[in-house]
């Protein structure tokens, strides 16, 4: 017996009033995008569900496409039956004996008012049938396997058996988010999460060649790859930081190099998230984890923006971090060799507690402006879609140097 | 772009880009096949086969399995000539700046109850004759000492440490002679066991050798058929071999003439490289030319390499960005400094490299020095 469809049901979107329509939309055309290598497939979405016709499909196939598309909060594997009540009962017994556990519960929606039974006496009937024909029994309140059972105008539909989705929103309806990445293990974490919640991204890195190695901008492409399963195209915007990087450390005193390092970095951000008509800026700090990451070098290094600065990652231990990069594949990549920021500019104490009036000491002590609308003006940008490189059109071609 | 990474690999020799396109085409079957298709093929085999031989005048003593490569053969003649004559003794002895492959493939015998010797060596990177002597005892069946140290360049001298395994009737000498192949000319027949690279000299990546005496045994460590007198199942790549016999034989016959503009360049880079703060010489002054090994102190060399490969400039180092850097075991074992170990730069020649890019070098190089930050 195959299934005849899945069943999706939606993520948070019962919170939405008049907009619900456009979240509903944007999601079925996700859901179709993810599922277009499955040409047969039908997907029709409404108010309350969206349903795909498998067409004899393989639905566990779909199913793991499904569960990368954000918005979705479960998915069930749905069996057709004609609504005549024996042809119900027989199929009801046939799925539940396919299941392992002991226990079941059968809960019956009635769309369809013109059904002679109504919901409790339908469920009444299809349980006292399943109990005397499954070795099952009842529990209402913690059972095993939960029978659904919903009756509609054109037929019954019977499912046992759901699988979690990715939560979240449907991808595209909170705008476009600018993610540093920084090639370790938490941006690709953080960059995902975002993609899960729903919000676009566009990535920016910071090179500083010959102190950084060019294999790390490899490194990222194979990350952003792997992300292409949850957004299409991505772009992945690499500044050219050395410059900026070596008058930093030629002026400001070594303790507070790396903050004033990230002021630069989140006024560069800022600086190309409006030009790219980002909303947002993200990155993979952990509260704690490195003296960048403290509270109080929040303030330091926020102070320089007024764009909300996302931090999906603010709460993980770099354990919990770890897993949900192996669980997303970007782990293996995570850990290549090459790292982003050499040797050279780890500070032996950086400054846990900076202050905002230092920080604005140094960098009076130097013009940097220059340098950060430089960095701005000579980023390359590459764009990676499902799972490639793609050239880019001449227009977005990188500024060679003035 | 300037290519002085040839110690890694080399290019490939256009005379052997021929022959391997053609032994593709025309004889491509199975030299191990029965028909005469594989009869050709297996002839063309063979005739490579003593070709090496008698372009290293061991046609008469000893014997040749073509290999993938040098750490094949490496492997090959470190665990089954081990393994055949352990009731002999069980004591083997090596160096401390062996390549990888004779160091690794060694400590693989210890849980068999090998007792491995690794011999320490000068500040110029040699083994000692001396040393090995004191370390020479009636147990000893094997002795691995290279001919030409990969990292920097230092030259072993051959016969006479084979003289002094040869004075212990038990034990046998095997050279890796990678580095040496083409650019050191020395007496192959002191070497009971000899290892090498093909694309080291201009043959194909996958091509290499082992050539042993005729009189030693040593146990397979590839099971399968019974192809290379049955020491090294698979199928043989005869167009590969064919193209090494013919790299082989140029690189020979060009041996003097090629280690003469390389030491043009050598010298050249040497005498520049020297002169410049913050560069410490490595590679003894008698090493081969093809190498020149030196350290930055004040640098990371890492990052100077980066910004070679900027200029199109290709160089090897162990360095690397990271905080947990590798080091040179070799250098260490030299008694250079840590910071010296980690901090290496290798640059190796072939003799397609030209004076000019050896000035181009110096240039590049020495802006590089300016601009980067110490370490």
């Amino acid at each position: 017996m195959n299934p005849d469809m899945l069943m999706i049901h939606y993520g948070e979107l019962s919170t939405k009033g008049d907009n619900r329509k456009l979240f509903v939309n944007q999601l079925a055309r996700n859901i179709r995008h993810a599922l277009k290598s499955f040409p047969t497939l039908k997907v029709e979405a409404s108010r309350d569900h969206a349903y795909v016709e498998l067409h004899e499909e393989d639905a566990s196939s779909v199913i793991a496409r499904l569960q990368d598309v954000s918005g979705i909060h479960s998915i069930s594997i749905v069996f057709k039956s004609d609504k005549n009540l024996d042809h119900i009962k027989n199929f009801a017994v046939e799925l539940l004996s396919k299941e392992t556990g002991k226990t079941f519960k059968v809960n019956v929606k009635r769309a369809d008012k013109s059904f002679p039974m109504s919901s409790y006496e339908l469920a009444c009937a299809l349980g006292d049938y399943c109990l005397d024909h499954t070795a099952f029994t009842v529990d209402v309140h913690h059972p095993d396997v939960n029978l659904d059972v919903d009756v509609r105008e054109e037929a019954a539909y019977l499912s046992c058996h759901d699988f979690l989705g990715a939560g979240g929103y449907p991808l595209g309806m909170n705008g476009k988010c600018l993610t540093l990445l920084s090639g370790g293990i938490d941006s690709p974490v953080a960059a995902y999460l975002l993609l899960r919640r729903g919000i676009r991204i566009e990535c920016i890195h910071f090179a500083a060649p010959p102190y950084t190695s060019d294999a790390v901008i490899d490194k990222l492409k194979d990350i952003l790859k792997i992300l292409n399963t949850y957004q299409e195209d991505i772009k992945l915007n690499v500044v050219p930081f050395t410059e900026l990087q070596l008058a930093i450390y030629k002026n400001v005193d070594e303790p507070y190099c790396i903050t004033i390092m990230r002021r630069m970095m989140f006024r560069i951000a800022e600086g190309l998230a409006k030009k790219e008509h980002c909303l947002a800026i993200a990155t993979g700090e952990s509260v704690g984890q490195v003296a960048s990451q403290t509270l109080p070098s929040m303030i330091a290094i926020n102070d320089v923006t007024n764009f909300p600065v996302l931090r999906p990652m603010c709460t993980m231990d770099k354990l919990d971090s770890i897993a949900l990069a192996e669980k997303i594949g970007t782990y293996p990549i995570s850990i290549r060799p090459y790292e982003d920021c050499c040797t050279i500019f780890k500070p032996k104490a950086p400054k846990t507690k900076p202050q905002i009036h230092d920080c604005e000491f140094f960098e009076s002590k130097f013009d940097w402006k220059p340098l950060v609308e430089k960095c701005i003006a000579e980023v390359k940008s590459y764009l990676l879609v499902d799972g490639e490189e793609k050239v880019f059109p001449e227009e977005n071609k990188p500024i060679e140097n003035k | 772009m300037i290519y002085f990474d040839n110690a890694a690999t080399t290019s490939t020799l256009k005379g052997a880009e021929e022959i391997f396109i053609r032994e593709n085409r025309e004889d491509f079957a199975n030299p191990h096949s029965a028909h005469a298709f594989g009869r050709t093929a297996s002839k063309k085999l063979e005739d490579a086969r003593e070709e090496i031989l008698e372009d290293l005048h061991l046609e008469k003593t000893h014997s040749l399995i073509f290999t993938s490569g040098a750490t094949e053969s490496n492997n090959l003649a470190l665990k089954g000539l081990p393994l055949h004559y352990q009731k002999r003794g069980k004591r083997i002895i090596t160096s401390a700046v062996e390549h990888p492959s004779v160091l690794n493939a060694l400590k693989e015998l210890i849980p068999f109850g090998f007792d491995i010797v690794i011999l320490p060596v000068t500040s110029e990177g040699k083994v000692d004759p001396e040393t090995l002597k004191n370390a020479m005892t009636n147990e000893t069946i094997l002795v691995s000492i290279m001919a030409v140290n990969n990292e920097v360049g230092a030259i072993n001298d051959i016969a006479s440490l084979a003289k002094i395994v040869h004075a212990f009737p038990k034990a046998y000498f095997h050279v890796d002679a990678t580095q040496a192949m083409t650019k050191l000319a020395f007496n192959y027949g002191d070497a009971d066991l000899l290892s090498f690279s093909g694309h080291k000299f201009g043959a194909f990546k996958g091509s290499g050798a082992l050539i042993y005496k005729k009189s030693i045994a040593f146990e397979s460590i590839n099971a399968g058929g019974e192809q290379e007198q049955g020491f090294r199942a698979g199928t043989v790549n005869m167009p590969g071999n064919v193209a090494m016999a013919y790299a082989l034989h140029e690189g020979l016959k060009n041996l003097k003439t090629h280690e003469q503009s390389v030491r043009l360049l050598h010298d050249y880079l040497q005498q520049n490289l020297a002169q410049m703060e913050g560069v410490s010489m490595n590679s003894p002054q008698d090493a081969l030319p093809y190498v020149l090994n030196f350290s930055l102190t004040k640098k990371k060399a890492s990052v100077v390499v980066e910004a070679l490969s900027e200029n199109e400039i290709y160089v090897s180092t162990v360095s690397a960005c990271s905080s947990e850097e590798p080091v040179s075991y070799v250098l260490e074992a030299m008694g250079k400094s840590e910071g010296d170990a980690r901090n290496s730069i290798r640059l190796s020649f072939s003799a397609d490299n030209t004076l000019d890019e050896g000035k181009r070098f110096v240039e590049v190089f020495s802006t590089i020095m300016m601009g980067v930050q110490d370490r």
